[in-house]
């Protein structure tokens, strides 16, 4: 299939056009590992509205009339990879105020930044994008897909969590972190028992003045929302409008209700524990995912008993310690160590191309990691976490059609990934990816300055002049 | 879950903090956990038992169960599965009030801190675990930290327990035992001096803010009775008010005017005292619910802390150091201020501060009757404190004034003295098995009893 990259815009304008009609993909390739049981040998994966509706051997799936037929038989399909927590496409990745849950990424978001260009390019197609770690409470993340042009076309998932460090950034100690992060909650705590007190104050005052009048009084019911959450509960808060809640506090309220998710910032087995007391406290366990640090597997037993959603895995995968006095190492395989203790896990990114996804699970699987929980850990694992485990991660009927054809096996080193398909829709080729081809084989990309001979001509002419 | 996030809640700006044991690390806050195994009874028969400095029987038993002592008294017989250990003495465990012992070193040091920031936060027993073990070791069970190394206010000090947790977390006895602050260690003495005002201004700061909460909720009160007064008036008067009104619509309608609500009015209520998250602790420091610790060396700034706090009548002053507090013994006697001395040798990295110190200093205070504390000096060398305490003894403090220092007296300044510092039968099972005299270089120890389970034995029971 060679459609020159103009044609295929026209025809994606196109199909934007009639998606009302319902656009219908049949991807065809040499194997399926679909992660979600057995791969399939020789097969289909068809996909209609941006949802994989059937996924089966070739000799069995019957192909829709009005399908966009891609054929490749000598490709892999592997679940578009999902990166649970990610700091890049942003413009700039820290706020410089400490608490600052009113701010949206959706606004720092740039949907021409290199960086989704690259994580295509590495066949991840789902990226939960937070905030850095230098805030104590970051701005709301989101969800996207790494293709479209604008935010909103990017868009999985607004505000689908807010990130809180324990973790205090350089130069700072754990405890003013944690004297601050107590602080916001208990100033909204505080906030809301005012409201609440002065609403029930404005009553009396109401219902006085009607005695006065000698009128008969009927109190006005709530118009707001009971309080609900499992930490803290502001009893009466039916009595104020939500709308008058100031807005800067309402994520925090998000928060304290379960509404959204937060991923915490633990990078020593102090700051788990103390991350798990204020999660505890505020009501916000259960939606938690921890982005946790080398050691943090001291404390996987309070992580569990928690109850947690589950953990993002640091860089290192391996935690080496020689405990004091004895003679041995002590060596622990995190990925192994959080599947022997059933704690929900994701791989992260070093960064974006490099050492991306398919390189952290083909290191796991090289410090002798099971094979299944690595790629699991790319896919279905993150997916679970950043609780799209019904949307992406796995090649499902139900789920979006985000596929990677990889030339080979995904773990292997020789293997490079050809194309990625998001929601049926091929967003990425890497026959023209003018950008590698110009890496790889010197092919310089047309239209760039460097083939412009208009300007040198000009210079020679005026040479030729001063010459004569 | 209890929130501590505020200090103390109106009405109650007097009620001392919770005395309760707090068990936050590492299942911080973690209540719906399964009953811990009840341990097995310990009854041990010692030829002295030191209840308390200056009180001893002898031939007697102590039992203990539950992590408390239930009994002391002889003729005790051990209980059925009981652990039967002999000793010669026994005697509470030691406290050390001036530490960083358990905290992570990382941010122990750190000058960023301010009264809303805690201890337990910076605690750390990953890596501290030697530490600790040895403090334990050498007899002290109970530390009381604080962060920030030398800034000049540390925050909310805790009191922690140096027997390790099954689960390798640290038992907290007291969250919040004490606010702790430095006077700069400048060479400017004007910059001490302005150290020592700023301390002072906090602590008006919080008096003030006290005084207004008081206020407010009195104003309260008495706005509310008023309302209740009026409200029963009105509420009489309604019948005759909704007469009238009817009255004035007929009439109104009859005229032709549009019917007008009589205007009601009523005192408003008082206002609320706006809310300060640093003023609201310093008001518990102004107001005495919270013991403050200072360290402070020289004679000037001494003398300036000791001036202007005068005032304050139920502030709890403690010096911790006081290199050069002695001129000043009358005062503190008549105060009833405690000093934390620490009587280590002067060594090379001793600071500035500590120049004129001199390793008699506790046993001259203790003559002149001034309440005296041991600590190892805010730093993490607590378990050395037992060896420094006798030598504080050797240079002229009494054995008896050593040990309670260690014990009774530390406790008490930290607001745990009805349950810790005695072999008292209701008290925390936190007890020495001495071989001799408890402080003597030539006494080991020979079992530590930390929370009622063995924590020590150097005979290898455990």
């Amino acid at each position: 299939m060679k459609i020159s990259s103009l044609t295929r815009l026209a025809s994606a304008l196109a199909l934007t056009a009639i998606a009302f009609g319902g656009d219908s993909y049949a991807i065809k390739v040499g194997k399926i590992i679909t992660m979600a049981g057995d791969p399939i040998e020789n097969g289909i994966v068809l996909i209609e509205d941006g949802r994989i509706t059937t996924v089966g051997e070739a000799s069995e799936v019957q192909i829709p009339w009005d399908a966009e037929v891609f054929e490749a038989p000598d490709l892999v399909a592997f679940p578009g990879q999902v990166e649970a927590c990610t700091s890049g496409g942003m413009d700039r990745t820290n706020e410089s105020i400490d608490v600052a849950p009113f701010l949206d990424v959706v606004d720092s978001v740039d949907p021409v930044n290199f960086f989704f260009e690259e994580v295509l390019r590495a066949g991840i197609t789902t990226l939960n994008v937070q905030q850095g770690n230098s805030t104590v409470i970051a701005g709301r993340g989101m969800i996207v897909k790494p293709s479209g042009m604008t935010v909103a076309a990017m868009m999985v998932r607004p505000q689908s969590g807010i990130k809180i460090a324990i973790t205090p950034k350089r130069g700072k100690s754990r405890a003013v972190q944690l004297m601050i992060l107590r602080e916001a909650f208990a100033g909204l705590r505080r906030t809301l028992e005012g409201m609440v007190q002065d609403s029930e104050v404005g009553k009396d005052l109401a219902r006085r003045e009607a005695l006065a009048q000698g009128r008969d009084f009927e109190a006005e019911e709530g118009k707001g929302r009971a309080m609900t959450g499992s930490g803290w509960v502001v009893e009466g808060l039916e009595a104020v409008p939500r709308a008058s809640i100031d807005s800067k506090l309402l994520p925090l309220l998000d928060i304290v209700e379960g509404r959204i998710s937060v991923y915490l910032v633990c990078s020593t087995p102090m700051d788990v524990l103390h991350g798990l007391e204020i999660a505890r406290e505020n009501g916000f366990l259960s939606q938690t995912v921890m982005l946790i640090g080398p050691t943090c597997w001291k404390v996987s037993d309070e992580i569990k008993a928690a109850g947690v959603r589950g953990v993002i895995l640091p860089s290192t995968l391996e935690h080496t310690e020689r405990a004091p006095f004895a003679d041995e190492d002590t060596v622990t395989l995190l990925p192994t160590h959080f599947t022997e203790k059933e704690i929900p896990f994701a791989l992260a990114s070093l960064n974006s191309t490099t050492q991306s996804l398919w390189f952290q699970a083909a290191r796991c699987v090289g410090l002798g990691v099971d094979r299944e929980i690595a790629l699991a850990a790319i896919t279905s694992g993150p997916a679970e976490v950043i609780g799209l485990g019904n949307d992406v991660g796995t090649i499902e009927k139900g789920k979006h059609g985000n596929l990677v054809l990889f030339s080979g096996d995904p773990l292997s080193l020789q293997s490079q990934v050809r194309y990625v398909f998001i929601e049926g829709k091929m967003v990425y080729d890497r026959t023209t990816d003018t950008r590698l081809q110009h890496l790889m084989e010197g092919v310089e990309p047309e239209g760039t300055a460097a083939d412009e001979p208009v300007v040198e001509d000009v210079h020679e002419e005026e040479r030729e002049d001063g010459d004569k | 879950m209890e929130t501590d996030n505020q200090p103390f809640q109106q009405g109650t700006l007097t009620a001392l903090p919770a005395l309760a044991l707090f068990a936050l690390v590492p299942a911080l806050g973690a209540q719906e956990q399964e009953a811990p195994p009840v341990d097995p009874a310990i009854l041990i028969k010692a030829e002295r038992v030191i209840i308390r400095p200056g009180k001893e029987i002898s031939d007697a038993q102590v039992l203990v169960q539950g992590g408390k002592v239930l009994a002391v008294g002889k003729d005790l017989e051990a209980p059925e599965g009981a652990k039967v250990f002999e000793s010669k003495v026994v005697c509470a465990g030691f406290i050390d009030p001036w530490s960083t012992l358990g905290l992570d070193s990382e941010f122990a040091s750190r000058a960023d801190t301010n009264i809303l920031t805690r201890a337990i936060d910076g605690l750390n027993p990953y890596g501290n675990e030697v530490h600790l073990e040895a403090a334990l070791k050498s007899g002290i069970t109970g530390v009381g930290v604080a962060l920030g190394g030398k800034a000049s206010v540390k925050g909310l000090g805790a009191l922690v327990h140096t027997s390790g947790r099954p689960d390798g977390g640290i038992d907290i006895l007291l969250k919040d035992a004490f606010i702790g602050a430095t006077v700069g260690n400048s060479g400017d003495a004007f910059d001490r001096i302005g150290h020592v005002e700023r301390l002072i201004k906090y602590i008006k700061g919080g008096e003030n803010y006290r005084i207004e909460q008081v206020e407010y909720v009195h104003e309260l009160e008495k706005w509310r009775a008023e309302i209740i007064k009026s409200e029963a008036k009105l509420e009489k008067d309604f019948k005759k008010a909704k007469k009238a009104r009817e009255k004035e619509i007929k009439e109104a309608e009859e005229d032709g005017k549009e019917f007008k609500e009589k205007r009601y009015k009523e005192d408003r209520p008082p206002r609320k005292p706006r809310y300060d998250a640093e003023k609201q602790v310093w008001a518990r420091v102004a107001g005495g619910t919270l013991p403050l610790v200072v360290e402070v060396h020289r004679y000037l700034e001494l003398r300036a802390l000791l001036d202007g706090t005068k005032d304050f009548d139920r502030l709890r002053l403690v010096i911790a150091g006081g290199t050069e507090v002695l001129p000043l013994a009358t005062t503190l006697t008549r105060r009833s201020i405690p000093v934390i001395v620490w009587p280590a040798p002067l060594g090379a990295d001793r600071s500035a501060s500590m120049r004129g110190h001199d390793l008699s200093l506790a046993g001259a205070l203790a003559e002149k009757d001034v309440r005296v504390l041991l600590g190892s000096g805010g730093t993490a060398g607590t378990r050395d404190l037992p060896l420094l305490a006798a030598l504080a003894v050797g240079h002229g403090l009494e054995p008896e004034k050593a040990l309670a220092a260690l014990t009774t007296e530390a406790a008490r300044v930290l607001d745990m003295g009805s349950s810790l510092g005695k072999v008292r039968a209701g008290y925390r099972a936190d007890l020495l098995l001495l071989d001799g005299d408890p402080l003597s270089s030539n006494t080991s120890i020979r079992q530590v009893i930390a929370g009622g389970k063995i924590a020590f034995d150097a005979e290898g029971g455990q």
